[in-house]
């Protein structure tokens, strides 16, 4: 099969799919061929070099659905971007790729790319790796342009052509920056996918600005001349001055010059990015949180699409966060007046090119943009929704953040649009679809609750919290038309369709914990699936929140798990751990070593309240790992299943060094939030 | 064990509120250790590695006693330059292997955790930044390291260096082994001499360097013929011996001590008895702490770790009567440098030289190429005859560590050697 030496067309490609087009100059090729591109990873890839080749370069930055074929052949504990990489190139949608040694991940990836076998036996048809150095100096950049000269050479032996310095010079473009307010993704490389939806769920234009997507490498013509006149070597040496002289990534011995990308004056809120087994970035996080005054919410991904649905609860408490402050509100306002006075033009402020694409990135379509087309307009959410595929899928509930985040003051439309306000008697509902339980709390328009039911969850979201409506209603005496609004939060919040407006947890927890005890200024919630710290300042709004990753640890369900393991019920494990004889330390948070560990300790008789007091102080360290990392003040309220385990509450009280307000309605805060913002509907 | 556990609980508790203190404790729990090493060693190891385990606990008590004379280095770091101004090797891997022996590691790493740091990041790495930023661990003249071997090197010197505020040198080492790397890394390196002079007010003579670059090509050199000849030969051993002469190699090369080590190795080794069970040879670090490894390799007749990768790092064909290109040379054609296959090549000659059976490569939790490189590193061992068992889990962090698991694979790839 040709790969399009002979003739232009040949180096146009879509790869997704690994699509075939009928090359246009078909007397030279004369069959159907496979077009290439060349694949980057980072933004010390001189494209401007392989494109004065002839190349067609495109960054590799889509998110697998899993990483079947990376885990196989590396391991699963690299970074997930790495192993992106080699689910693409093994999936055979890449056949040229040029790695920097960026860090040890890549430098892996390259190591098994060279020596290993495609599955079909064959090997990519172009593989280098730039060794850039990490200082800036002129002896590096000497190394620099010395590696430059023989990718040229290489490159050029492959693509078999000339070096072209026109096509050298038209490969540079220039760096546009965002002057308008706007919020940023920093951090480690954000895949396509989570990008797209992240700027869905925001109110303000998000930029890119993460590893690769910063690409800054200037236009500065090094000589006077004309191109013919320009000596290949010299011009080598200057570009490569230029590469290194790029805001610098993390890698480089010195990065002080990474200030400039969060000390903007219109960024309003920074969205920090990083990916598991990617340690770089949470050094610059640790930086970052100390040294800013704009709102920041950190995220992590290990670059599936998976992970990407799984962080849709943060990126919308945090785009709720955004509205409710109102330095920040003024700046969604006037934002929102200029999208509507200027039609969906902020699209295109927000595109930052670096002259290369990326691939399946979307440069027009953002959430800004969606949020305008949507706002007040029924048919425009239907449109922005249908647009996705599917409007009842996952990917529809994403879309459709686009335009949710400003209703949570003036209640104006739902987040979902599902239903208009109603005319009721009077009355309003929160509905809390959390993964064990479902809470329904029902306020009247003084905010007093006037009924209220926990219940099983059961096998979906949705019919639990039909059924729990329904026995909240009967149990107030009233009927499902004489509520004027409903908020659903939760899990399951989205798969709920009875709703008005859906509003994440985060949020609906604070306003909760603010309606029960004024005093409260940390709320930490420790749920089956998930354990939360939320901060929030005098009037119940979220000042910062964090939340546990994927693992179990730290959770409901970890404890869930060890007392199966120790054959005892949750009452019982709740009140084991009150006493003790023993302090038993367990070492693994990871839940299965932590079983393994518990099985030994009971094998060695140790006793069960030892055993238990040992588990408490594993979750009771974690929780207050977060505490710390949210800041927490006084007064703490727990909520949650786990607010029940007596124990627990003992160990965590110490390890904070404080009394935890423990609610008799704590299971019901995330509902009677969600109540709240119901009643704000009117 | 009961000492350590309660040594380790009293340095968590006050490095919270009283880190001197904690420091204090730290320092007279390994001088009562390093009497112990001096005076009560135990008389199973070969006499050079009783002398080992004191030299190490000197290393590790320098910077205690006297941290204003000495450097916070990387394990790679070439010490030949500190050595000529006076300045202790005060390695961060050696500190946290410490620490975690001293059973303080959990509390170190939740640290650096609460202050943002990444839970997957090396837990050699971040116990010390827990450390240091518990105040527990002094503050340095000053801050020299590499970019060799991984990207942690390239985060936590420059952290140190904020956190304590002292002047810090960067050496790069690029992937490529070439003449012209070496050139660009000596350059470097002679830099380094004059920032060091700058620190320290001290002159370095440029014949006492060379004779010290020359003591460390014996050094090297020496321990490669005691690998060989240990090749059938019985040298009982623990974990930590190993291990120990990983860091020393490393950041004693140079030192008359560590050239008086191997000399003694050399000698001992003619008078041991013929080899005996299984012989591993180690690729990456040893869990020290892991029970599971210790009942399979601890003065085992049966089966015993024979050479540990960190010993043998530098490449010995390459050398210069100049010594900044000499010390260049150990790092740009160190068996850690560039593609995992330097490595892989690097470990298959040195488990043949010592007729090993198998192999272990371990997974530190963490370490992203030797992860990325295992299943690669298997396939070649295997294709070279020598069985290679991939362990994962985690030299410093006890809470990455499944001891269930280690046991049986470490048990079940012992079997299926002795088939």
């Amino acid at each position: 099969m040709p790969y399009g030496n002979d003739c232009d067309a040949c180096f146009y490609t879509m790869l997704h799919g690994n699509e075939k087009r009928r090359c246009p100059q078909n007397e030279k090729c004369g069959e159907d061929v496979t077009l290439n591109k060349t694949y980057y990873v980072c933004k010390y890839t001189p494209i401007e070099l392989l494109k004065a080749f002839g190349g067609e370069c495109e960054i590799l930055n889509t998110m697998p659905e899993g990483f079947d074929y990376a885990d196989e052949i590396a391991h699963p504990n690299i970074c997930g971007f790495g192993k992106s990489v080699l689910e693409a190139v093994l999936a055979g949608e890449v056949k040229e790729l040029v790695l920097v040694n960026c860090c040890d991940t890549i430098r892996s990836v390259y190591d098994l790319l060279k020596e290993m076998e495609l599955p079909d036996g064959s090997h990519l048809d172009f593989l280098y790796m730039v060794d850039m150095l990490h200082l800036g100096n002129a002896c590096s950049r000497e190394r620099v342009a010395a590696q430059l000269k023989e990718l040229a050479k290489k490159y050029g032996e492959y693509k078999g052509r000339e070096f072209d310095v026109k096509a050298f010079r038209n490969a540079f473009a220039p760096k546009e920056r965002m002057t308008q307010p706007h919020l940023a993704v920093l951090g480690a490389r954000m895949g396509d996918e989570l990008f797209e939806m992240t700027k869905r769920c925001m109110p303000l234009p998000v930029v890119n600005e993460s590893c690769v997507n910063n690409r800054s490498v200037a236009w500065t013509w090094p000589e006077d001349g004309t191109d013919e006149a320009i000596d290949f070597d010299a011009l080598m040496d200057w570009y490569a001055g230029e590469l290194l002289g790029q805001i610098p990534c993390m890698r480089m011995m010195d990065n002080t010059g990474r200030k400039q990308l969060y000390q903007d004056p219109s960024l309003k809120g920074i969205i920090y990015h990083t990916v598991k087994f990617c340690d770089f970035y949470s050094f610059e996080y640790a930086e970052i949180k100390s040294h800013t005054d704009v709102p920041i919410l950190k995220i992590e991904s290990d670059y599936t699409v998976q992970s990407s649905g799984q962080l849709l609860t943060r990126l919308e408490a945090f785009s709720e966060s955004l509205e409710l402050n109102p330095e920040i509100a003024e700046a969604i306002w006037e934002a929102r007046s200029r999208a509507e006075t200027d039609g969906s033009a902020a699209g295109g402020q927000m595109q930052m090119s670096d002259g290369s694409g990326s691939l399946g990135q979307s440069q027009t379509a953002n959430g800004f943009t969606v949020l305008e087309q949507a706002q007040g307009n029924d048919d425009a959410r239907n449109f922005a929704a249908g647009q996705s595929g599917n409007r009842d899928s996952a990917q529809a509930g994403m879309a459709g953040q686009a335009w949710g985040g400003a209703r949570l003051q003036n209640g104006s439309a739902g987040r979902y649009g599902r239903r208009r306000n109603q005319m009721g008697k009077g009355y309003f509902a929160g509905i809390d679809s959390g993964s064990t339980s479902t809470d329904v709390v029902i306020l009247n328009q003084e905010k007093e609750i006037v009924a209220s039911i926990i219940l099983p969850t059961g096998a979906g979201a949705a019919i639990g919290a039909e059924r729990a409506l329904e026995q909240a209603l009967q149990k107030a005496e009233l009927k499902r038309e004489d509520i004027n609004a409903v908020v659903t939060t939760g899990y399951g919040r989205t798969a709920i369709q009875d709703g008005d407006k859906s509003i994440t947890e985060i949020t609906c927890h604070a306003r909760g914990a603010h309606f029960l005890d004024p005093r409260v200024r940390t709320v930490v919630d420790i749920g089956g699936q998930d354990s939360k710290v939320i901060r929030l300042d005098e009037d119940g709004s979220v000042k910062n929140f964090v939340m546990n990753d994927k693992c179990a640890a730290g959770t409901g369900r970890f404890l869930e798990m060890m007392a199966r393991t120790m054959e005892m019920s949750l009452d019982e494990i709740g009140k084991a751990g009150l006493s003790y004889d023993e302090d038993i330390t367990i070492s693994s948070m990871c839940t299965v070593f932590a079983e393994s560990e518990v099985v030994s300790l009971i094998a060695q008789n140790k006793k069960p309240d030892d055993i238990v007091h040992g588990l408490n102080k594993a979750v009771a360290a974690k929780t207050a790992s977060l505490v710390k990392r949210v800041g927490g003040a006084e007064a703490y309220m727990m909520t949650g299943g786990v607010a029940q385990n007596q124990g627990l509450v003992k160990t965590l009280e110490e390890r904070l060094g404080t009394k935890l307000i423990i609610s008799d309605k704590a299971q019901l805060c995330g509902a009677i939030g969600a109540a709240l913002y119901a009643v704000d509907m009117g | 064990m009961q000492v350590v556990e309660t040594f380790g609980h009293y340095i968590e508790k006050w490095s919270a509120d009283s880190p001197e203190r904690a420091r204090r404790l730290l320092k007279t729990g390994w001088q009562a250790q390093n009497l112990k090493f001096r005076f009560a060693p135990d008389k199973r190891l070969l006499p050079a590695d009783q002398y080992l385990a004191h030299l190490m606990m000197d290393v590790m008590l320098s910077p205690l006693k006297d941290p204003e004379h000495s450097a916070l280095v990387s394990v790679f770091t070439p010490c030949e330059l500190l050595q000529e101004v006076g300045l202790y090797p005060y390695n961060v891997e050696s500190f946290s292997c410490y620490l975690s022996a001293s059973k303080t590691e959990r509390t170190f790493l939740q640290t650096a955790e609460d202050a943002g740091l990444a839970e997957t990041l090396c837990s050699y790495h971040k116990t010390f930044i827990g450390a240091a930023l518990s105040g527990v661990l002094p503050k340095p003249r000053c801050i020299v390291y590499t970019s060799l071997a991984c990207d942690a090197n390239l985060l936590t010197f420059k952290e140190l260096a904020k956190l304590y505020e002292v002047p810090c040198f960067a050496i790069d080492i690029p992937a490529g082994h070439n003449p012209e790397n070496v050139a660009y890394v000596a350059d470097q390196l002679r830099d380094l001499a004059v920032f060091l002079e700058k620190s320290t007010g001290k002159k370095i003579d440029a014949e006492s360097l060379r004779e010290r670059t020359k003591r460390s090509k014996r050094t090297l050199e020496g321990y490669d013929t005691f690998q060989k000849a240990r090749a059938d030969k019985y040298v009982p051993t623990d974990l930590v011996s190993p291990l120990y002469s990983g860091m020393t190699q490393n950041i004693l090369l140079g030192t008359q001590k560590e050239e008086d080590y191997v000399n003694r190795l050399l000698s001992e080794v003619e008078k041991a008895g013929p080899s005996k069970g299984k012989r591993i040879y180690w690729m990456h670090i040893i869990p020290f702490w892991s029970d599971a490894v210790k009942k399979e390799f601890v003065f085992n007749e049966k089966a015993q770790i024979v050479g540990c990768e960190l010993s043998q790092v530098a490449n010995l064909e390459h050398h210069s009567e100049d010594p900044y290109e000499d010390m260049a040379m150990r790092l740009v054609y160190h068996a850690l440098n560039g593609s995992i296959m330097n490595r892989i090549d690097a470990g298959i000659r040195h488990a043949k030289e010592t007729k090993a059976d198998g192999a272990v490569w371990f997974n530190h939790w963490g370490c992203k190429h030797t992860l990325g490189g295992s299943q690669l590193a298997k396939r070649k061992f295997e294709a070279e005859g020598i069985p290679m068992l991939i362990l994962d889990g985690d030299g410093c962090d006890r809470s990455h560590g499944g001891e269930g698991q280690t046991s049986t694979r470490l048990g079940a790839f012992l079997e299926m050697l002795n088939e």
